[in-house]
This record gives C-alpha cells, sequence and structure tokens, in this order.
C-alpha cells in the first residue's frame, strides 16, 4: 500500500517536472502535432492504392511517432541524464523501493502519452474530418497500450546505455528516426527495397503504426496478430534488458 | 539482535572485515567501531578502502567476510530497513532539474517512516529563504546545503559524510564545519571520510586511519597523534645575543636558529620547557618573547604513519 502510494506521488512529480521543462514539452507535444498538421495539409487529400485516402494512413502513422517521442525519446532521455546527473545514486541512498521509483516514472510516462495520443485523435478528426472505426477501437486501445509498454521499456533499456547526458537526446532521436522513415511513418508511399521492408516489418515501429491504421482504416486486414506478436516480443526483449541494468544500477 | 540492544549498542562495528574484488584483496581485517553520538572520522590515502568500507556500510556493497553492524542492523541482510535510519552525503550527486526546493524535501520526507518537518529541515540549513527556488538556480553552497536537508530528511541517527569539503573555498568549508557541529549537538552519530586532516581534527572525535586495507592506528586525535610518538616543537624569539652568537645556548637542548625564530623540538616538552626558563631567567631573557609550545598535529602524525608503512607489501 505504501508502495504504491509512493509510486503515485512519484509519478505526479515527474508530471509536474515535465510540465515544466518546455524542451520535453514542446518537443514531446508540438512537434508530432505540428508534423501532423503539416503532413495533413501537404498529402492528407491523395489516394493510396486500393483508393484509401492517404489521411486515415497520415492520422495513425504520426499518432504512433507521437507515442514514440513520449513514451521512449522522453523517458529514455530523462533516465539517461537523471543517472548521469546522479539523481539515481542519491535515490539509491534513501529507502525508496526502486520498483516504486522506476514505476513512478512510467506511469508519468503513459499520462503524457495518452494525453498526446488524445490531441492527435481529436485533431485529426476536427482538422481532417478521420477519426477510428468504432469496429477498431480494440486495436486502438490495444496498439496504445502495447505501444506505449513497448516503447518505455525500449526507452528504459537504451537509457541504460547511454553514456553522458549531452548524448542522451541525440541517442534517443537517432535511434528510432531512421527506422521510422523507412517504416514509412511520414510518407507512406515511400518505396524501400524488400529486405529493408522485412527488416522494418520486424520492429516496433512498423508494427505499432500497422496496429493504429487498422483501427482508422477499412476493415480489409486480417487480424493484426503478427503486428501485435512482434510489438509484444520487444516489450518482454525491452523489459528484460531495463530490468537487469536497473537492477544493478538501483538496487 | 533484538531492538533493545540495538539502540544500546554501537552505531557501527566492524570486526575482520575484508573486501576482495577478482584477484585483489582491498580490506583485509578492518576491525573499528564507532559510539553513539560521536563524530568518527576515516582516514587513508586514495586506493586504501575508505570508500569501500564506507559503501560496504551504507549497504552498497557486499563484503567477503567478517562481520558489520550498523545501528544493529547487518547492511549486507537489511539495507531497506537501515536506510530508513541512516543519511548519506555523496559527493557529487545531482538533483532532478525541474525541481523546487521545498517540494523535493517534501518529497524526500515521504520516503522514511519518521520524518523530521519540513520547516525544521528547511530552518537548521538556511533554506528557508529558498524553499520556491528551482534547484537549477541554486549556488553550489546552497547545493550543498540542499544535499544535507534530504540527508536529514528522514531524521537519520547516522549520518555518512562522504569528502564534505572538497572543492570548497575557505569560508565554505567554515560553514560546513558548522554544520556538522550543528548535527554532533543534534546527538547523531557522524561517519565521515576526508582528503584533510585539519577537517579530521577539527571535526573527529575518533580517528581511523586505513592503510593497505588495515586500519593502522585508531583513537581520539590527540591518542593517534601521541601514539606516533612525534617531536613537539617549542619555539621563541631568538634574543639578539643568541643570534650574535654571543650566547651557548642550554645544554641538553637542541637549539636551531633560524632568522628571528629560535626553536627546538623535544620529546619531553615539559623538561625542555623548564631547561628553556632556568636558562633565560640566568641570563636575564625575561619570559622568552613569543614562547610557544606544538604538539605534533594529526596531519604530522598521519604522514608519519603514512611512511612508515610505505615499505611493506601491498599485495
Amino acid at each position: 500500500m505504501k508502495a504504491l502510494r509512493l509510486t503515485a506521488r512519484q509519478a505526479l512529480m515527474e508530471q509536474r517536472n515535465f510540465w515544466r521543462s518546455p524542451e520535453y514539452a514542446l518537443f514531446t507535444f508540438a512537434l508530432p502535432l505540428f508534423l501532423l498538421l503539416l503532413l495533413g495539409a501537404a498529402n492528407g487529400g491523395s489516394y493510396l492504392p486500393g483508393h484509401i485516402r492517404q489521411i486515415k494512413v497520415l492520422v495513425p502513422s504520426i499518432l504512433a511517432f507521437g507515442v514514440i517521442a513520449a513514451a521512449y525519446v522522453n523517458l529514455g532521455a530523462k533516465m539517461a541524464v537523471l543517472r548521469h546527473d546522479g539523481v539515481l545514486k542519491r535515490i539509491r541512498t534513501t529507502p525508496l523501493p526502486a520498483g516504486a521509483y522506476v514505476v513512478g516514472h512510467i506511469v508519468s510516462t503513459v499520462a503524457t502519452t495518452l494525453a498526446i495520443a488524445a490531441c492527435m485523435g481529436v485533431a485529426g478528426w476536427l482538422v481532417f474530418g478521420t477519426a477510428p472505426r468504432l469496429s477498431g477501437l480494440f486495436f486502438l486501445a490495444s496498439g496504445l497500450v502495447l505501444g506505449i509498454v513497448c516503447f518505455a521499456a525500449l526507452g528504459l533499456a537504451v537509457s541504460s546505455l547511454i553514456k553522458s547526458a549531452e548524448s542522451a537526446s541525440p541517442i534517443t532521436n537517432a535511434s528510432y528516426l531512421p527506422i521510422a522513415m523507412i517504416s514509412g511513418i511520414f510518407d507512406p508511399t515511400i518505396g524501400v527495397p524488400r529486405w529493408l521492408s522485412g527488416a522494418a516489418a520486424a520492429l516496433p515501429i512498423k508494427a505499432l503504426a500497422q496496429v493504429l491504421e487498422d483501427a482508422y482504416t477499412p476493415a480489409h486486414h486480417a487480424f493484426p496478430g503478427v503486428d501485435l506478436a512482434v510489438l509484444v516480443g520487444w516489450a518482454v526483449a525491452g523489459a528484460a534488458l531495463a530490468t537487469w541494468r536497473f537492477r544493478r544500477q538501483l538496487a | 539482535m533484538s531492538e533493545q540492544s540495538a539502540q544500546m549498542g554501537p552505531a557501527v562495528e566492524v570486526r575482520g572485515l575484508s573486501k576482495v574484488y577478482g584477484d585483489r584483496q582491498v580490506l583485509r581485517g578492518v576491525d573499528f567501531a564507532v559510539r553513539r553520538g560521536e563524530v568518527f572520522c576515516l582516514l587513508g590515502p586514495n586506493g586504501a578502502g575508505k570508500t569501500t568500507t564506507v559503501e560496504i556500510l551504507e549497504g552498497f556493497r557486499a563484503r567477503t567476510g567478517g562481520s558489520v553492524t550498523v545501528l544493529g542492523l547487518d547492511p549486507a541482510t537489511q539495507p531497506a530497513r537501515l536506510r530508513e535510519r541512516i543519511g548519506i552525503v555523496l559527493q557529487e550527486c545531482g538533483f532532478p532539474r525541474q525541481a523546487r526546493v521545498g517540494e523535493l524535501i517534501a518529497l524526500w520526507r515521504d520516503y522514511y517512516p519518521h520524518p523530521r518537518p519540513l520547516g525544521d529541515l528547511l530552518e537548521v540549513t538556511g533554506l528557508a529563504d529558498d524553499r520556491n527556488t528551482p534547484v537549477r538556480k541554486l549556488s553550489g553552497g546552497q547545493r550543498r546545503r540542499l544535499d544535507f536537508a534530504l540527508a536529514l530528511a528522514g531524521d537519520p541517527d547516522l549520518v555518512f559524510l562522504d569528502e564534505p569539503t572538497t572543492g570548497f573555498d575557505p569560508e565554505a568549508r567554515r560553514k560546513l564545519w558548522g554544520a556538522v557541529e550543528n548535527l554532533r549537538g543534534l546527538g547523531k552519530t557522524i561517519v565521515l571520510t576526508t582528503h584533510y586532516l585539519d577537517e579530521a581534527e577539527r571535526l573527529a572525535d575518533q580517528v581511523a586511519i586505513l592503510l593497505n586495507g588495515r586500519i593502522k592506528i585508531a583513537g581520539s586525535t590527540r591518542e593517534v597523534a601521541r601514539l606516533a610518538a612525534l617531536p613537539s616543537r617549542i619555539s621563541f624569539a631568538a634574543p639578539q645575543a643568541l643570534r650574535a652568537n654571543q650566547l651557548a645556548p642550554p645544554d641538553g637542548v637542541d637549539l636551531v636558529v633560524s632568522g628571528n625564530t629560535a626553536s627546538c623540538r623535544t620529546r619531553a616538552p615539559a623538561a625542555t620547557l623548564r631547561i628553556l626558563l632556568d636558562w633565560a631567567g640566568r641570563h636575564q631573557l625575561g619570559d622568552l618573547d613569543e614562547l610557544a609550545v606544538v604538539s605534533p598535529s594529526l596531519e604530522d602524525a598521519y604522514l608519519h604513519h603514512v611512511k612508515s608503512t610505505d615499505g611493506e607489501p601491498r599485495a
């Protein structure tokens, strides 16, 4: 019970810190929203093969980008900075259980990510008149939940490998942006060699975008079992690596 | 161990503590005890094992052998319970960049079962006016005081200070010494590591010198200085006649005249003093101007002990 209260306390403190630092809040919140408006205005009206309006793919794609920015980049960079500032070392000197501290950060990240997802969903609906299908809400919910868990775990894992506070942001950003591009996040019509798109399909960015896409586009897909499995697989791998590293650094 | 005896026993008791990293033995049978309410200082050159010892006491590092009791608890098996009752001030520990002073201390208080009141913490650390200041706007000295406030948030019985004044200017050092004396006044037990011998001499009730993984010598600063059996130094303003070689120094005193000062080293300062004053009386030199007797300092003793161990094998 006490651990639960401490976790909530930590999560609230992290939320407050997040909104207080303009660089985090702006980058995490404004960038995906801006990209959505920009790309939506530029390409949203054109049609993709299968007579699907491109905006129906762009909204969920940029939604996936927002999840990654909030869960992976934001949490990963923040944890790396906290480690290099010696904050984690200081936390170790207190009786606060390491789990309560880390889960507090994750809870705060979930709140931030859901807030940005909601904002983008509303923007997609108000500006471009596109909303998820009612029958696609299951995909939307499972995509968001698995996506947040998966990218938060990967964020924690990568943060434990970052060697300095200065490289925290560059490394977290550089480690996913190229993959996001070849996964067609910013341009669903992008053409990449078959081996590259095969590799992208095994990575969680494409998988998350696909699951969210299934929530927006007409139900012509099969059940996205493979994509969900890819997300679960990366979530488990990320959580295992993060747990292993944090146990050594925080215990 | 029962709660009762845990309350009564020494704050820290270390017996036969050893630590091996790979094939390197860092600690080879360390013994010492820290009584409740005293300031204990662990001294030693870099690499002597100070940090390893303290980290074992704090429960951050496992020991290879020996027994360790801190506040009646074994740090290896009860680190969580121990951390509820100790405060640790580490070197170079940061704060979350966006936090403010008051809310950070308030958060820290929540980590502990019996925290000190927030106002009290702000008061004793002199941060009452900075309650709403963002931590990134604090000066170096204020950050150090916040370190103290966080370490004291749980109202600890025992406080560990790891080289607390490294990199401080003289004024900041004096202020921090005042803070440590303040802690002692509150009845806290303090375990201090430092490179500065004047700091140890000023603050510590007991010191222990760790060399090559063993306690070379331990006791009060006076005892440690005395056990080195170093001579005291007697000095006074050299009279004109002595400087001009018109006056012979007293027999049995190896007087050295350097500039305007005459001095000698002696293991029997009282006897030597008597001879000197007697000699001065006989030659109408009065009470000898600027007469001073300086006992060997902790620094002299420390350097003596460290030097006398240099020849010993390390492996």
